[in-house]
Formats: structure tokens, C-alpha cells, sequence
């Protein structure tokens, strides 16, 4: 039980919580993202591509901790570009990144409470929505641990209790899944579901057959652009026989990301 | 807010900080040399000042360390995504610091406060001022440590903060020189050694080394709060400005606090039965312990024609000048505070106070020798003195009849008090 604030039973007035057209942004001097158009609605999304096709920088700028190099972007109904104040729009993320940075002399309830703080929670509700967030990351027993004592495994769910912490509109893990064992990947995926009923879920990863899992559609960039978005097993049937791969989602990505590269190699200037 | 600053408390350099500093600080106070602190209030609350010396490059190296911890730690990615400002994160890690090194000195001067609970009375408001000075040193430092390991988040800037906070300290009398006014505005340890019963520190001493250091720690804040270049640059405008007030306000002497004296410090106090016996108000504490050996000698006086009837503090400082009023009937006798806070050379008030008899008014040409004043009070007591010089005349006496011996030591008396002793007044 907590009391729930009015502007937490507020109507969502926006149709997607992410919102991208012609989305551009940098990586260094490297545009990693390219003209990319995306939007994504309720549900979990799983982030496909391979490495430096840009998932991170998609990542870090719908985390709000880049600002787009160009194009339009909206996050949970507001303007996320240029010199938008974006404190409104970050109470309602909550963001794992790929490097999980913490620090390792607060407990896990300390360090979840930290964050709660810095997310700008009501001070009634943060001891309550800590709990809760270890609770539902399988952390119960060691939410008085030491952060520097925890396993990768365990650090890696106390990153994700700090993320949703918040219960964020817009979650964003980037490869949360790394250092979980096969048992703790089913919590995960079970958790990501159970997150994914009532807000925007994307997830980045390598792995193919957690997206097929636990994910109610597939984005799959390459090269800071979008090759495909759909369902699982639209992904699925994109595969044949000939292409790489042990499943037909693992068939279906290499497929996609074939054409797109072949696509790419004949009209070089295609989507400028 | 409230529970994030006690995780703070707990989990940064805070609690670390807090209990080096006592450490250090207690160390120094009872390692170094205690009678130092140990006549009173504004003897411990400058001595602590002192040892700045060593806890101020501390605190700066523990801010810089604590200042280091985003970098250290690899959150800025984590907590860029907040809405939470840089300068509200920073908020409950300043105040944690900065309660860890107001508790550590508070409680380096309880444990000096302590030791000399039992014999320390007076205490003057400036103490206070005294002891606000050393805390805000201390917050500015922690502070300012914080901004330069937020801002040059290396391992080397603790430490090579800390070095460079002591070479401050120890070049700034020197490259001030010789102009000493203006390195107490800016070094809260300047002046503060082995200060004098009567000692104190102006007012305006106080008051201008608040401000410096105020500026400082309003610069250290937005330096740490600070996103971008621009305010680092208004960061300097309340340090320029602290010191430009600091300045002004700090009077040009040299010397200001060293020649500094408290008059009611000075100010004598008294047993209240008779034969008076009275100490300055700084060592009313020992007033207990003066009046059994001062009266005792007193009575060994008692014999001599119109005996000194009064035993008073020699509150006699040299810079400046100044003299207790000379009266025949009362004996002058220096009183100090021991390692343990308690009167120092017990054994030897009796003594002192009977060759006290045989001083001179302050202005004399002609006095009496301390062989010669030492000779006659141990005649009179009856035993061998323990300087070699007041031996020899001693025993000289000793092998007059005793109406000879007696003779000189009333003659000596009477010169001393005429101002005309002579050479070898007491055997010739």
C-alpha cells in the first residue's frame, strides 16, 4: 500500500512515449545515430543490432544524457531537444546504462534510495517504493549489503532496482541481461513483462532469443538507422532456410540486416 | 533530504574525516607540549587554532578526496539522466563534510576542554570567536578540497591539495614580511603560537578572518556547483570581494594579536579571608591552590619590621609594558599553569613568595639579585636553597650569628624596597 499522487493517476495525455523523426545524434564527432524514425508506445521493446550500430547512443539520447545533434524528439509527450528543460521528462525515466556506475560503500537500499532522491520522488514515498524495487528484483536478502560486495549478477539487478525505482513511464536498460545466469534471465524476462504492462520498456541486447521471449515487438538498427520494427515473429518470419542462425529469430535478424546492408551498398545515398 | 544526508554521513569521507581530525588534533594538543593550552579557554581555542596548521591541508585533501567520488565511481552517466540539479546533489555531501570537520575540531576541543575543565574559569566571548574562526577555516577548506576534486578529479589532487594547503600556511608569514597585518587576514594559524596568560584576540582580528574565509567557502560552493565555465569565473568575484573587506577591515599592526591583552584577564581576584592572596581572573582556578604555600610564607615573613601583609599575581606583561601598582606590603609572585592545568611548581610557590619580599618596585636601578633574594627567603625558612649561587651566600649567612644574619637579611629588604641595593648587599 502508498498513496498514489494525482499526477500519478493523471490520464497520459501522449500517444508514445517515445517519439523520434529524423532523429540525429553523436558519438564523439561520429554521427552514430542517423535519420532515425521510431516511435514506441506501451510494451517492452527489445533493441536489436550489432555492435556500433548505434544502440547505446540511441540509448544514452533517449536517456536524455545527450542531446540530439538534430531532428525532433519527444519523450513522454514533451520536446527533448535543444535547450527543453528536461526535469519534468526525467522523473518519469528510468535508465541503466551499459556501464552501471555506483557507489560501492552505500547499501542497496542506500544507493535505491539515492536514486529516488535524485529522480525527485515524493520524500513519503521513497522508503516504500525502495522495498518494492528491490523486492522485485530478487535483492530482498541483500538489500543491506554493501554495493561492493555484490556478485555481477546482483549488481546488475540492483541496476535495475535503481531504475525502476521511480515506476518510470520510459525504462531503458542497456544490455541488462549481461552477467545474469540462465535462472536469474527468466526472473528478468518476467520482470521485464510484468514493467512492460503499464509503461515503455526498450531493452538493449545481443541476445536474440531474450527479445523473442520477453519482448512485445523487435527495433533493429544498423548504422544509426532503422532496419525493422515489428513483432517477434514478424522478425521470425523475415528468416529462410539460407540465412545464419539456430532459431528462426536469429535467422530472421541476420536476414534483415543482409538486405539492409546490401540495400545500403547499392543506393549509398538512400534516406538522406 | 534528512535521510539522504545521513547516508552521506555514513557512507562518505564524512565520518573518516571527522575521526582524523580529532585524532590528529588531540594528538598535537597533548603530544606537543600541553602547558601550552593549558591556562584556559583562549589558550586552548588559539593552541587549536595553531594546529590548523596541520588539520586545514587535512580537511582540503579529505574534500578533494570526497570530491573525486562521482569521477571515481563512473555515475555521471547514471546520474545525468535525473532531474535532480548538479548543484541540489551536491548539497547534502557539503553539509556532510562540513558537519564531519565542525565535529572533529568541536570535539578535539572537548578533549582539550577536558583536561583543563577542573582549573580553567574564565571565559571571555572572544573564545568563541576564536573557536568560529578555526570552524570556518575548516568548512572553507573541506569545501574548497571538494570543488578541486570535483573539478580535477585525479588521485594526485588530495594529496598534492593537502601539501599545497601546508605550504600556504608556513610561506604565507614570509612572503607577507613585512607587512605581518596582512598574513593573519589570511591564515587562520598566524599568531596563534604559545599565547600569554593574558592573551586574547581582537575582535577585528576575528572579524576580518570570518570574512576571508566566508568569501572562500561561498567561492568553494559555487565551484562545486558549477556546470560550466561561466560561473567558475563569477566564482571569484565573493573571494576578491571577501578578501577586499578582509583588508579593509583587519587594522594595519604587526603584532596585532601577539601584543593583544585582555584586561579583565588580568584583573586580580581574591581569596576572601585574611592575609589577601589574589591571582588574575585567567587563573582564578588556581587561586585554591596558591593561598596554603603564599599564606605559609606569609607567616615565615612574618618576623621581619612591617612584614609584607599581601600576596599578589605579578600580572607584569613586556609588550606592551605594563606593571601591577607596587605597593611594600604586597608580595608579587608569577603564577602558571602546569602540563596538568594545575599551578605549576608547587613546591616551590613558598619559597618564591618569601624571596618575592625582597623585589623592588618595577622602575629600581638597584635590586636585589635572585642568588640574593633566594639566600634570604631560605634563611628565613630555615633550609638549603637549590641554586648553587643562592648556596654559597646562604651559607655565608648561616655562619653569622644568627642577630648578624638577621640584620642584613631586614637590611636587604629595606634596600630592595628603597631601591639601593648594592653590590653584595647581603654579605659584604
Amino acid at each position: 500500500m502508498r498513496t498514489v499522487s494525482a499526477a500519478e493517476t493523471a490520464p497520459t495525455t501522449h500517444p508514445w512515449a517515445v517519439d523520434a523523426e529524423g532523429l540525429r545524434v553523436r558519438a564523439g564527432r561520429h554521427l552514430a545515430v542517423d535519420g532515425l524514425d521510431l516511435t514506441l508506445g506501451l510494451g517492452v521493446h527489445g533493441l536489436l543490432g550489432p555492435n556500433g550500430a548505434g544502440k547505446t547512443t540511441l540509448m544514452r539520447a533517449l536517456a536524455t544524457v545527450v542531446k540530439p545533434a538534430g531532428g525532433r524528439l519527444t519523450l513522454l509527450g514533451e520536446p527533448a531537444g535543444g535547450r527543453a528543460d528536461l526535469r519534468r521528462v526525467r522523473r518519469g525515466i528510468g535508465y541503466l546504462p551499459q556501464q552501471f556506475g555506483f557507489y560501492p560503500r552505500f547499501t542497496v537500499r542506500e544507493f535505491v534510495e539515492y536514486m529516488a532522491w535524485l529522480k525527485e520522488m515524493p520524500k513519503a514515498a521513497v522508503p516504500g517504493a525502495t522495498q518494492r524495487a528491490i523486492d522485485r528484483v530478487g535483492l530482498t536478502a541483500k538489500a543491506d549489503a554493501r554495493m561492493k560486495t555484490l556478485s555481477g549478477g546482483m549488481l546488475r539487478r540492483a541496476g535495475i532496482a535503481q531504475a525502476i525505482v521511480n515506476d518510470p513511464a520510459l525504462l531503458l536498460l542497456d544490455e541488462p541481461t549481461v552477467g545474469l545466469d540462465p535462472e536469474q534471465r527468466l526472473d528478468f524476462r518476467e520482470l521485464l513483462r510484468d514493467v512492460g504492462v503499464d509503461s515503455c520498456v526498450l531493452v538493449s541486447t545481443h541476445l536474440v532469443e531474450d527479445v523473442v521471449a520477453a519482448c512485445t515487438d523487435v527495433v533493429l538498427i544498423n548504422e544509426g538507422r532503422l532496419v525493422h520494427h515489428g513483432t517477434p515473429d514478424d522478425l521470425a518470419a523475415q528468416g529462410g532456410a539460407g540465412d545464419a542462425g539456430d532459431s528462426p529469430a536469429e535467422r530472421g535478424y541476420s536476414a534483415l540486416l543482409r538486405r539492409h546492408r546490401a540495400a545500403g551498398a547499392a543506393t549509398p545515398e538512400a534516406g538522406r | 533530504m534528512s535521510r539522504v544526508l545521513r547516508i552521506e554521513l555514513r557512507r562518505s569521507a564524512a565520518l573518516g574525516s571527522a575521526l582524523i581530525l580529532l585524532a590528529v588534533g588531540t594528538l598535537l594538543l597533548f603530544f606537543v607540549d600541553r602547558s601550552v593550552f593549558t591556562t584556559g579557554w583562549m589558550q586552548l581555542a588559539m593552541t587549536q587554532r595553531l594546529y590548523l596548521a596541520v588539520l586545514w591541508p587535512l580537511a582540503l585533501a579529505a574534500g578533494a578526496w570526497q570530491g573525486r567520488r562521482e569521477h571515481r565511481t563512473n555515475v555521471t552517466e547514471l546520474f545525468a539522466s535525473t532531474p535532480r540539479s548538479r548543484a541540489h546533489r551536491a548539497v547534502p555531501t557539503l553539509l556532510a563534510m562540513a558537519l564531519a570537520v565542525v565535529a572533529g575540531y568541536l570535539a578535539m576541543g572537548i578533549a582539550g576542554g577536558a583536561w583543563i575543565a577542573g582549573t580553567a574559569r574564565y571565559l571571555p566571548a572572544s573564545v568563541f570567536a576564536v573557536l568560529a574562526v578555526g570552524v570556518l577555516a575548516l568548512v572553507a577548506a573541506v569545501w574548497l578540497g571538494l570543488a578541486a576534486g570535483r573539478l580535477l578529479p585525479s588521485p594526485a589532487t588530495a594529496p598534492a591539495l593537502g601539501l599545497a594547503g601546508l605550504g600556504v600556511l608556513l610561506l604565507l608569514p614570509g612572503a607577507t614580511r613585512p607587512h605581518g597585518w596582512l598574513a593573519l587576514v589570511f591564515s587562520p594559524i598566524y599568531e596563534m603560537n604559545l599565547p600569554d596568560a593574558y592573551t586574547t584576540v581582537p575582535g577585528r582580528a576575528s572579524v576580518a578572518q570570518a570574512v576571508w574565509l566566508a568569501a572562500l567557502a561561498v567561492t568553494a560552493v559555487l565551484l562545486v556547483v558549477s556546470g560550466g565555465w561561466r560561473l567558475r569565473v563569477a566564482a571569484l568575484l565573493p573571494v576578491v570581494l571577501g578578501a577586499a573587506v578582509a583588508i579593509a577591515a583587519m587594522p594595519r599592526d604587526n603584532r596585532y594579536v601577539i601584543d593583544a591583552v585582555d584586561p579583565v584577564a588580568r584583573e586580580l581576584v581574591c581569596a576572601h579571608d585574611d592575609p589577601r592572596v589574589c591571582v588574575s581572573r585567567v587563573h582564578a582556578g588556581l587561586l585554591a591552590e596558591v593561598v596554603p604555600p603564599a599564606r605559609a610564607a606569609l607567616t615565615v615573613l612574618a618576623p621581619l619590621p612591617s612584614p609584607p601583609t599581601q600576596v599578589h599575581e605579578d600580572t607584569t606583561t613586556y609588550v606592551p609594558a605594563r606593571y601591577p601598582p607596587w605597593h611594600d606590603d604586597v608580595v608579587l609572585l608569577r603564577v602558571d599553569a602546569g602540563s596538568d592545568g594545575h599551578l605549576a611548581n608547587r613546591d616551590l610557590v613558598l619559597a618564591e613568595v618569601v624571596a618575592g619580599a625582597f623585589a623592588g618596585p618595577a622602575d629600581c636601578d638597584h635590586l636585589a639579585g635572585p642568588d640574593e633574594k633566594m639566600a634570604a627567603a631560605y634563611w628565613l625558612i630555615g633550609r638549603a636553597p637549590a641554586t648553587p649561587g643562592a648556596v654559597a651566600l646562604w651559607q655565608n649567612l648561616r655562619q653569622r650569628p644568627e642577630g648578624e644574619a638577621r640584620a642584613r637579611v631586614v637590611a636587604l629588604r629595606r634596600a630592595a624596597l628603597g631601591c639601593t641595593v648594592q653590590d653584595g648587599q647581603l654579605t659584604r
